[in-house]
């Protein structure tokens, strides 16, 4: 009978001790942390390009040139003018080797992240590469592998594509990159892998996530990734904490589904504009590798509304 | 006596055999044009499976279709040459219908500026203004005489809006919207739902003639659901019919006055709203679902194959024989190489094949047809197994069109070939298609046309036909021989009436190892665009150690080279567009290549 009793009440403390466990889990979670505006951009011109002798106002880098393979560097004869004439354009040898690039991200040191994406076919692009995130050098301008993400065990000729957005945290120098390798017309199979740029390392990663293009945002008071995908118009958002890891699960923001003259875009890029709207480019994109002057862009813009805790369509 | 055990494998290898063949045959039974409304299975949707892609003409539907043309004719004879609201307008309504058509902004696109040909323009509906609408008028205004009338321009797939004051017998507003289409009116609403009812297509779907009021949607504002033809710009709506608790939704075309295809979907109470149902979503799905992920099969005329649509070498047939003999492992269109003189290098290797998930640069817009062959006399000789591909803005500048066909002929003959329909990036550019064409049997030996002697081929090698060629005095240039069997290859030398002028081919042979991969399975894009001699590909094959291909398992590669050209009366690999009614149709000029093959007799 003492053995029962005994029993009995140190059960009855596990008990305690697990409610009080879960109590401050509770406390702990429900306490959400609420975070100030920023602008989220801290990117710092390469210091390569003048010593290329290209002056920084007026140039800007380009993955997109129809007919020029890689990164190249361009000097524009307006400051701030992309579509002005091209005074001059260089590319360092090394710009070539991923084949023909997609996106191009600035960090706050200047280093430049770029990665493959096939374009019209895979010549150049080997669907072995398309998951290589490659690092332009802020100094020398010289382009070298940055980090291989790792390879899906779907890999499949259906699927060309691979890495295919990019978005930086400021706050915690975080790089979030999305990636479809792998994903199958029934098997959605991509990522998207939080990696300290500072160490190379992924620190989180959210699986089977067709994203797209990424944008960050602290509209809503707290730090968020918001993403489409590549299955629907949908737009989603995922929570960030204090150290660029995901927090929590991804919530549908809002659905770019029957805007535009398609009506069914998907996201190639998020970004806030200085009202804090959300500005969405979108395109086309259905997994194949139609040419890119049939994607024409559009773009959405999407304000918060605080009165309905929702992001409704302006324009 | 066989154990008890056996015998229940057997009965449950049997089964299984019985549930795969089962569903193969549901697929292939779903994706022809027997629709019935269901759910979801085995990541195949049932209701993609059952959609129709409609191939009804344009402009010749229905009789009432017919009378609707005619007016059409008889509007584009006028100085003015627009359809009138053809709903119940009272007197107000007419006359801001007629004082906009007399106003110069309102009507500067009824004419294409270059031709002065008309353009086919319609007032769809005259409203009374509401004070939202008159934000850019600068001129005085009475808002309860005011009208807003819109017209669409079915040329150009935009919409003209006018405002116009009755009361002061003037335009006081107008502009124009690009790409949008306005509200149909109540008598185009009804013309659509008249297409929907009477298509069989519609009535097979539901089980039953259709009516007006069958279309009406308690819960829409019309009886239409809003629909795009973003493909064709075309003016779409969608009449649904709701039955057992789905929606059939009717695409049809306003401005070809056609069904463009149908396709059951759930009809939601909560949560968010469905796409919507478009042209190319219809399409795509349903050329995904039944021909990338399926294979079909065909029998016809003694001849025997499967064929699908693959990720990036086109329209696929394999496992070929004609009356009970084996004739192809496979045969498909691997690359289409791109190259334009006027720039070095700048051209495009372009992939063909499914419209999701695949490395196509040119995708399928409708499934593979089968038709017949027919002679001079019209005598039916055999059928064609054909498929499309087609960039989206075609035919304007640096946008692609290509149809493969393969030919099976009564007698035996068949013939692989393809087709550029334009337009590209220039008129100075070269299109080389390459297929491979995999032979069956394992003893086949490779000759040539000498001098009127058979000359055989040793090893692994490519050839190209040019002006010195020797032919046969059938014409033929190669045969494969296959015991006392095999075919002759005549290349293209203009002979086909199919518009072909001669393919220059190259022609390559080599030896199939069923140990490496060289072609077998899908392809990722064998070559650059812009090589112009015979480094097209398949030369890695061959290279550097040529491998002896007598008495051999072979591959033909074959390469044609066609130059496009846009000179009028001589036009090649090219397409324009043309006014029609004032629509825009598109002219075609294919320039098409391929080898015959004939049966060694």
């Amino acid at each position: 009978m003492k053995y029962l009793i005994r029993n009995k009440i140190k059960n009855q403390k596990s008990k305690i001790k697990i409610i009080f466990c879960f109590f401050v889990l509770a406390l702990h979670s429900c306490k959400e942390e609420t975070v100030d505006y920023q602008a989220n951009n801290c990117k710092r011109n390469p210091s390569f390009m003048q010593s290329f002798g290209y002056n920084p106002s007026f140039s800007y880098l380009t993955t997109s040139d129809e007919k020029v393979m890689g990164l190249v560097l361009r000097e524009s004869t307006q400051a701030g003018n992309p579509n002005a004439p091209v005074a001059k354009q260089m590319q360092h040898p090394s710009w070539l080797t991923g084949g023909w690039l997609a996106p191009i991200l600035i960090a706050s040191n200047g280093d430049i992240f770029t990665s493959p994406a096939p374009f019209i076919n895979i010549l150049n692009n080997p669907i072995s590469n398309n998951n290589t995130i490659y690092k332009v050098d802020s100094k020398t301008g010289v382009m070298k592998e940055f980090l291989k993400l790792p390879s899906s065990d779907s890999i499949n000729t259906d699927n060309p594509f691979g890495i295919i957005g990019m978005a930086l945290l400021c706050e915690t120098n975080t790089l979030y990159v999305s990636s479809l390798a792998g994903s199958k017309r029934h098997n959605e199979n991509g990522h998207i892998y939080a990696i300290d740029i500072a160490t190379g390392k992924i620190i989180d990663q959210l699986t089977n996530t067709d994203a797209m293009g990424m944008g960050i945002s602290y509209v809503t008071g707290k730090r968020k990734l918001y993403f489409g995908t590549g299955r629907s118009s949908d737009v989603f958002d995922i929570t960030l904490d204090k150290n660029g890891k995901f927090s929590g699960k991804p919530s549908l923001a809002f659905t770019l589904q029957d805007l535009g003259i398609r009506g069914d875009d998907k996201v190639r890029k998020i970004r806030t504009d200085n009202k804090d709207n959300l500005v969405v480019n979108a395109m086309e994109f259905n997994y194949n590798l139609i040419a890119p002057r049939e994607k024409q862009e559009a773009v959405y813009t999407f304000s918060y509304d605080d009165e309905v805790k929702k992001w409704v369509f302006v324009k | 006596m066989k154990p008890k055990r056996n015998s229940n494998l057997c009965y449950t290898t049997m089964f299984m055999k019985f549930i795969v063949f089962g569903f193969a045959l549901f697929a292939l039974a779903a994706c022809n044009n027997n629709t019935t409304s269901t759910g979801n299975t085995n990541g195949y949707d049932k209701d993609v499976l059952a959609s129709i892609i409609s191939n009804a003409d344009s402009l010749n539907t229905f009789p009432f279709v017919t009378n609707r043309v005619d007016e059409i004719k008889k509007a584009l004879q006028q100085p003015k040459p627009v359809l009138l609201c053809a709903d119940s307008l009272n007197d107000n309504q007419k006359q801001a219908q007629q004082i906009a058509l007399q106003d110069s902004t309102f009507t500067k696109y009824l004419f294409d500026g270059a031709t002065k040909q008309p353009y086919r323009n319609e007032i769809f509906g005259v409203y009374p203004a509401r004070e939202s609408d008159a934000t850019g008028v600068k001129v005085a205004y009475n808002l309860p005489t005011t009208y807003r009338v819109e017209m669409y321009n079915y040329a150009l797939n935009n919409t003209a809006i006018a405002l116009v004051d009755v009361q002061q017998q003037k335009t006081v507003h107008r502009f124009f919207q690009n790409q949008m289409q306005p509200d149909v009116s109540a008598s185009l609403t009804k013309l659509a739902i008249q297409i929907a009812a009477e298509s069989p297509e519609v009535q097979q779907a539901l089980g039953f003639k259709p009516t007006e009021k069958d279309a009406l949607m308690a819960s829409t504002k019309t009886s239409l659901n809003r629909s795009r033809c973003e493909r064709s710009k075309h003016l779409c709506v969608a009449p649904t019919f709701v039955k057992d608790g789905k929606a059939l939704w009717a695409i049809v075309d306003l401005t070809d006055y056609k069904l463009v295809g149908i396709r059951w979907t759930n009809v939601g109470t909560t949560g968010k709203a469905a796409p919507m149902l478009t042209e190319k979503k219809l399409q795509d799905d349903k050329i995904t679902s039944c021909f990338c992920e399926v294979e079909q099969a065909l029998q016809k005329n003694g001849w025997n194959m499967k064929y699908m649509l693959t990720s990036s070498d086109g329209l696929r047939i394999t496992d070929v024989s004609f009356n009970n003999t084996k004739i192809l492992r496979s045969a498909k269109l691997v690359d289409w190489h791109v190259s334009y003189s006027g720039t070095d290098g700048f051209g495009y290797s372009d992939a063909v094949g499914c419209p999701y998930f695949s490395q196509a640069a040119v995708v399928a817009w409708e499934p593979p047809k089968v038709v017949k062959l027919t002679d001079d006399a019209n005598k039916e000789i055999g059928f064609v197994l054909e498929q499309t591909f087609r960039s989206e803005g075609w035919p304007t500048p640096c946008n692609y069109n290509y149809r493969q066909r393969y030919e099976f002929y009564n007698d035996g003959r068949f013939r692989v070939a393809a087709a550029s329909i334009g337009r590209g990036c220039g008129n100075d550019g070269t299109y080389r298609p390459v297929f491979r064409i995999a032979f069956e049997g394992n003893q086949n030996n490779f000759y040539e046309q000498q001098n009127n002697t058979w000359s055989l081929w040793q090893k692994e090698r490519w050839q190209l036909q040019s002006a010195t060629t020797n032919y046969s005095t059938e014409g033929y240039q190669y045969k494969l021989q296959k015991g006392n069997g095999g075919f002759y290859v005549t290349p293209g030398k203009g002979q086909f009436n199919d518009g072909g002028k001669g393919d220059n081919a190259y022609l390559y042979v080599t030896k199939f190892d069923a140990q490496k991969d060289e072609g077998e399975s899908d392809l990722v894009t064998i070559g650059p665009c812009c090589n112009t001699d015979y480094k097209q590909g398949p030369e890695k094959f061959i290279e550097p150690n040529a491998e002896s291909i007598e008495n051999s398992s072979l591959i033909l590669w074959y390469v044609g080279q066609m130059k496009n050209n846009n000179t009028k009366g001589q036009e090649y690999c090219w397409a324009e567009s043309v006014l029609e009614n004032g629509v825009y149709t598109t002219k075609v000029y294919p320039c098409f290549c391929g080898p015959m093959f004939t049966p060694v007799k």
